[in-house]
């Protein structure tokens, strides 16, 4: 291991994911951690958050959240302003399912995982092992990642915590104008409207045009009205 | 070194904006830097340890491949983050990527029964209390403390060598009481002060040692399966 590159792995890219995490911490955020696979590692991310293994670190807000069924369980405990932090291969299809609704739910999602990568647009943050995770799993290697992850986040609350916990500026965009749509989760549903959980607050919107959605589908909504909705993902064979 | 800017761009809305966005840049390269140090020295201080444990982690799977092919059982126990890696050994022999999967259970995953013993006799026993109910003299527990000094761990380590199991302490630093207890088979350290570089390096441990254990019982599945005067 002369060369520093192969043995940091992906310890380089974690910098700005701290800097994510550390923000959202500060700002009254919770840590929620989730790993059906290896339910072991979310229980060690949580558990540095929570106890610190370095005496005089702030104690921060990480719970595991139960993986039974983990889309049902993570969307009754997350609130707008958390993290989710999922441990898991590229291909897990919880994962998948959870991290396709976390724009709606308001919560931004760092994925740690090693092997095939899941589709680039599923989480915030992907922390990438490209080497086999059956391996990573259990080497010492993602439990690396995930130390590293607590430390940086660590020391982005002491150096910048004050500065990090301002609110974030208004970027005083129309969406409408931007033609932007955007999606949401599906609550409740009542004849041509539908309530949504949308970028993490609840709203009434329009379902004229489309067939009438069922409770958590995912749906695309613009300037009130829902467009379409959106498929399952396809389960991978 | 690239500033990743997109990040600073919700620093700079106060009037001192720019020069909170060269902060907010450094902070990041410091931590980039930071992290990828500690990257390398984890992989050092891991590859270091296989190294300085090589004779004894060959004679430790020959021990555990010998007692798991009569039937052998793995129980593994920690605390904290050590508790979770001691669930990850466990698992890792039970549902393994490959070869044969080894009967394995972690002491620490039952909630109902690590807070009643730790309620109603004391945190020190928990582990102890739960290996004197379920193991056998051919059983194997490993315990997992980067201090070496866990009494909960010491306990269980203590208990399993008492009624005859192989007992494997993992350790750190210098290896505190484990590195000086009279029960233990093995006791492999991992020479560092920093706890996360100690867990990291025993989990690497685990799995060589997991993968020289693995070799064995696959030899001597092809041993047994080929011999001659097993054919009718």
């Amino acid at each position: 291991m002369t060369s520093s590159d192969p043995a940091a792995g992906p310890a380089a890219d974690m910098a700005p994911v701290a800097l994510a995490l550390a923000r959202r911490l500060a700002r009254g955020g919770t840590l929620w951690c989730l790993s059906p696979t290896w339910p072991h590692h979310a229980r060690h991310v949580a558990v540095e958050f929570v106890h610190p293994v370095m005496v005089g670190k702030a104690a921060l807000p990480a719970v595991v959240v139960p993986s039974d069924d983990p889309v049902d369980a993570t969307r009754s405990l997350v609130r707008d302003g958390d993290v989710l932090l999922v441990v898991g291969p590229g291909h897990e299809p919880s994962l998948v399912d959870v991290c396709r609704r976390t724009p709606a739910w308001g919560v931004e999602t760092i994925w740690i995982g090693a092997g095939d990568r899941p589709d680039a647009a599923l989480a915030d943050h992907l922390v990438w092992t490209d080497d086999d995770p059956a391996r990573v799993s259990v080497d010492g290697r993602l439990i690396l990642v995930y130390h590293l992850l607590w430390e940086l986040t660590q020391v982005c609350l002491e150096h910048a915590g004050r500065q990090l916990a301002e609110p974030e500026p208004s970027h005083d965009v129309c969406i409408t104008c931007a033609d932007e749509a955007l999606v949401a989760e599906v609550v409740d549903v009542t004849d041509g409207a539908a309530v949504v959980r949308l970028q993490g607050t609840t709203t009434t919107v329009d379902t004229t045009l489309v067939d009438t959605p069922r409770p958590h589908d995912l749906v695309l909504v613009h300037a009130g009205i829902v467009l379409s909705t959106l498929d399952e993902p396809v389960a991978a064979t | 070194m690239a500033e990743p800017s997109g990040f600073l761009y919700p620093m700079t809305t106060a009037d001192d904006g720019a020069s909170r966005a060269g902060d907010m840049g450094d902070l990041l390269d410091d931590l980039a830097a930071s992290a990828t140090a500690k990257a390398v020295e984890s992989a050092t201080t891991t590859a270091a340890s296989i190294a300085d444990h090589e004779s004894e982690l060959a004679a430790l799977a020959a021990g555990m491949a010998d007692r798991i092919g009569a039937g052998g059982r793995v129980f593994t126990c920690g605390n904290g983050g050590s508790a979770t890696d001691a669930e990850g050994v466990a698992a890792l022999f039970r549902e393994p990527p490959r070869g044969r999967p080894v009967p394995a259970l972690s002491l620490v995953s039952d909630l109902a029964i690590v807070t009643a013993l730790a309620n109603d006799v004391g945190f020190e026993r928990v582990f102890a209390r739960q290996l004197r109910v379920h193991a056998r003299p051919v059983d194997i527990v490993m315990g997992f403390s980067t201090s070496g000094n866990s009494d909960n761990v010491l306990q269980a380590l203590r208990a399993g060598h008492d009624d005859g199991l192989l007992a494997v302490g993992f350790a750190g630093d210098r290896g505190g009481e484990m590195a000086v207890a009279d029960f233990l088979d093995t006791c492999l350290v991992v020479s560092s002060t920093s706890i996360h570089r100690i867990q990291e390096a025993q989990s690497a441990l685990a799995f060589d040692l997991w993968g020289r254990v693995q070799d064995l019982l696959e030899r001597e599945s092809a041993n047994t399966v080929h011999d001659p005067g097993g054919a009718a």
